[in-house]
């Protein structure tokens, strides 16, 4: 008799683990998704912003054409070219500030200064997704969860490689 | 941009009503979001509920724990869980701030509890212990609920990874970088003095290896005096010193915020030995502020604010040979004493508490991105949707 009861508490202690790491899975799932979306509307509003900068008086001709192209492939990019764009765009706009700082007029200034606080922000978003992204991809390559496909029909996230800086 | 007023839960987990770093900073944060237009509750632990701010819900006495070389005063356990559970449903919150969530106490607690945008700050930096192996998969659930963690420094992210396996974004510890740059200097505490703040019973503070370096300091700089403030009691380490040297050192007991850094700005040498166990030095920020010349010992988090030396002298840790040569040179040399101080205000000023708020509060922004409120979690939550799947088809 108390072997079966044994039996039945181990089953449920199991069953209750099993549900425990779904939910877990599921909200790792959910941060994943969030942080992305995050960090897509910021990496979105920096093309912006480069293309306002590509416009102002900051930037001569040249890296001016070098920026435009840079931003709209950013802004376009499919997944897969998501970060080779995005890093151009960050090489691009390197370029362009290491010799504008003393040029730059009151005006421009605060188009850098946005500039300087929306990569800050970018930095951080990457690092939140980044560390979703790892969390996520190590809970599902336990044996347990892959066993009872405990993910369900949920995407494996990718680590969406950026160079090691944004700016 | 957030405009919106939130609603900010931050639980700190160390009695409300001792002193230390992770209350202060969390008291001046609630203080600086209050002042933005935000609604704040800080859930904390304390002894007494009088006296307690407006913004503090007390959660209960503490329990004084050893951790991490000091005596840590916490709170857990089952009445402690259901009112952090009570804090949660009432707070109605846009987003929890957790400070310290890897210890066992409330911040922990909360963590269980709750579900939604939460931010986890970690303050200590500590060495690798063989126990993690053994807590670690027991808080690594908890703490990956985490939508952003923050480390207030680059020892304590690193504590951070070696630990728990996960990265955080570096924001410092603020401080009211302006008000220690308005210090008056006072008369008598300058001249060829030694300034010391802290608790210095504990002996990870370090006072002792200042007391052994003394009788060398006074052999080459014969007018030395040491001003030791702080809270404590201080016969037992009268005891300790040299009878000869016993008058070098003045007790000025525990003061006020305006009269340390007034202190800071007039004494010549603001020294920090601590031995470890520290993860930012918040009062070495201060003393950068103030405009004070800092020597401080090379333990890992001051050899990272001090800039490697750029903004302070370092000496080697315990080592009071060290520090006596450090000293004697920067009493005798005028010019570099006012250098290191002049280099070191400036990277004082950048813990400005504006500059750090508003970092904290980017890290806000996009942790509530996306995101409901802040509810209770329950853990079967898996089961409820497939029940209701159930209902629906």
């Amino acid at each position: 008799m108390t072997r079966w009861a044994l039996v039945v508490f181990l089953l449920l202690i199991s069953l209750w683990y099993l549900s425990f790491l779904a939910t877990r899975l599921d909200r790792l799932h959910h941060r994943v998704e969030t942080s992305w979306a995050n960090l897509d509307v910021l990496l979105q509003k920096r093309a912006a912003v480069a293309l306002e900068i590509a416009h102002s008086d900051i930037a001569d001709p040249a890296s001016s054409l070098l920026l435009t192209a840079a931003a709209y492939q950013a802004r376009d990019a499919e997944i897969k070219n998501r970060s080779a764009a995005e890093s151009g765009l960050s090489g691009a706009l390197g370029l362009l500030l290491e010799d504008s700082q003393h040029l730059a007029t009151a005006a421009d200034n605060a188009l850098l200064t946005e500039l300087s606080a929306l990569t800050d922000k970018v930095r951080v978003a990457i690092a939140i997704h980044t560390d979703a992204v790892v969390r996520t991809q190590k809970v599902r390559s336990k044996i347990i969860v892959r066993f009872f496909r405990l993910a369900g029909t949920a995407p494996l996230p990718v680590t969406y490689e950026f160079e090691s800086d944004v700016l | 941009m957030l405009n919106r007023a939130l609603k900010i839960g931050i639980v700190c987990p160390y009695s409300w009503d001792t002193p230390g770093g992770v209350q202060n900073h969390i008291r001046d944060l609630a203080e600086f979001l209050i002042a933005a237009g935000h609604h704040v509750s800080v859930l904390a632990p304390a002894q007494d509920e009088d006296g307690l701010p407006e913004y503090v819900v007390n959660a209960g006495k503490p329990i004084a724990i050893p951790y991490n070389g000091a005596v840590a005063r916490v709170l857990f356990g089952p009445v402690a869980f259901s009112r952090v559970r009570q804090w949660i449903t009432n707070g109605d919150f846009d987003l929890l701030h957790l400070h310290e969530p890897a210890i066992p106490s409330l911040s922990l607690l909360a963590c269980w509890a709750a579900d939604g945008p939460m931010v986890g700050t970690f303050h200590a930096a500590a060495k690798r212990q063989k126990i993690i192996f053994a807590i670690g998969p027991i808080l690594e659930p908890a703490i990956e609920k985490l939508s952003a963690r923050i480390a207030v420094s680059e020892a304590a992210r690193l504590t951070l990874t070696d630990h728990l396996d996960t990265d955080a974004v570096v924001i410092p510890n603020g401080i009211y970088a302006s008000h220690y740059k308005d210090a008056i200097p006072q008369e008598q505490w300058q001249g060829n003095t030694i300034g010391f703040i802290g608790r210095f019973e504990e002996p990870r503070k370090g006072l002792s290896v200042l007391v052994d370096a003394l009788p060398v300091i006074s052999r080459f700089a014969p007018d030395v005096k040491v001003f030791v403030a702080g809270p404590g009691d201080s016969t037992e380490i009268l005891k300790s010193i040299d009878p000869q040297l016993r008058h070098r050192f003045t007790f000025l007991g525990k003061i006020s915020e305006q009269e340390k850094a007034n202190l800071m700005s007039s004494v010549a040498l603001y020294i920090a030995p601590n031995t470890g166990g520290e993860s930012f030095g918040i009062i070495l920020a201060e003393a950068l502020a103030s405009g004070a010349c800092v020597v401080a010992s090379d333990i890992p988090a001051f050899d990272d604010l001090l800039g490697h030396g750029e903004f302070g002298a370092l000496f080697t840790s315990e080592d009071s040979t060290d520090l006596a040569k450090v000293v004697i040179d920067l009493l005798r040399n005028q010019e570099k004493r006012s250098l290191l101080a002049k280099a070191g205000q400036a990277r004082g000023q950048s813990f400005d508490w504006t500059l750090i708020a508003s970092q904290i509060y980017s890290v806000y922004e996009m942790s509530i991105v996306g995101s409901a409120k802040v509810k209770l979690t329950s853990d079967t939550r898996s089961w409820n949707r497939f029940l209701s799947k159930d209902d629906k088809g």
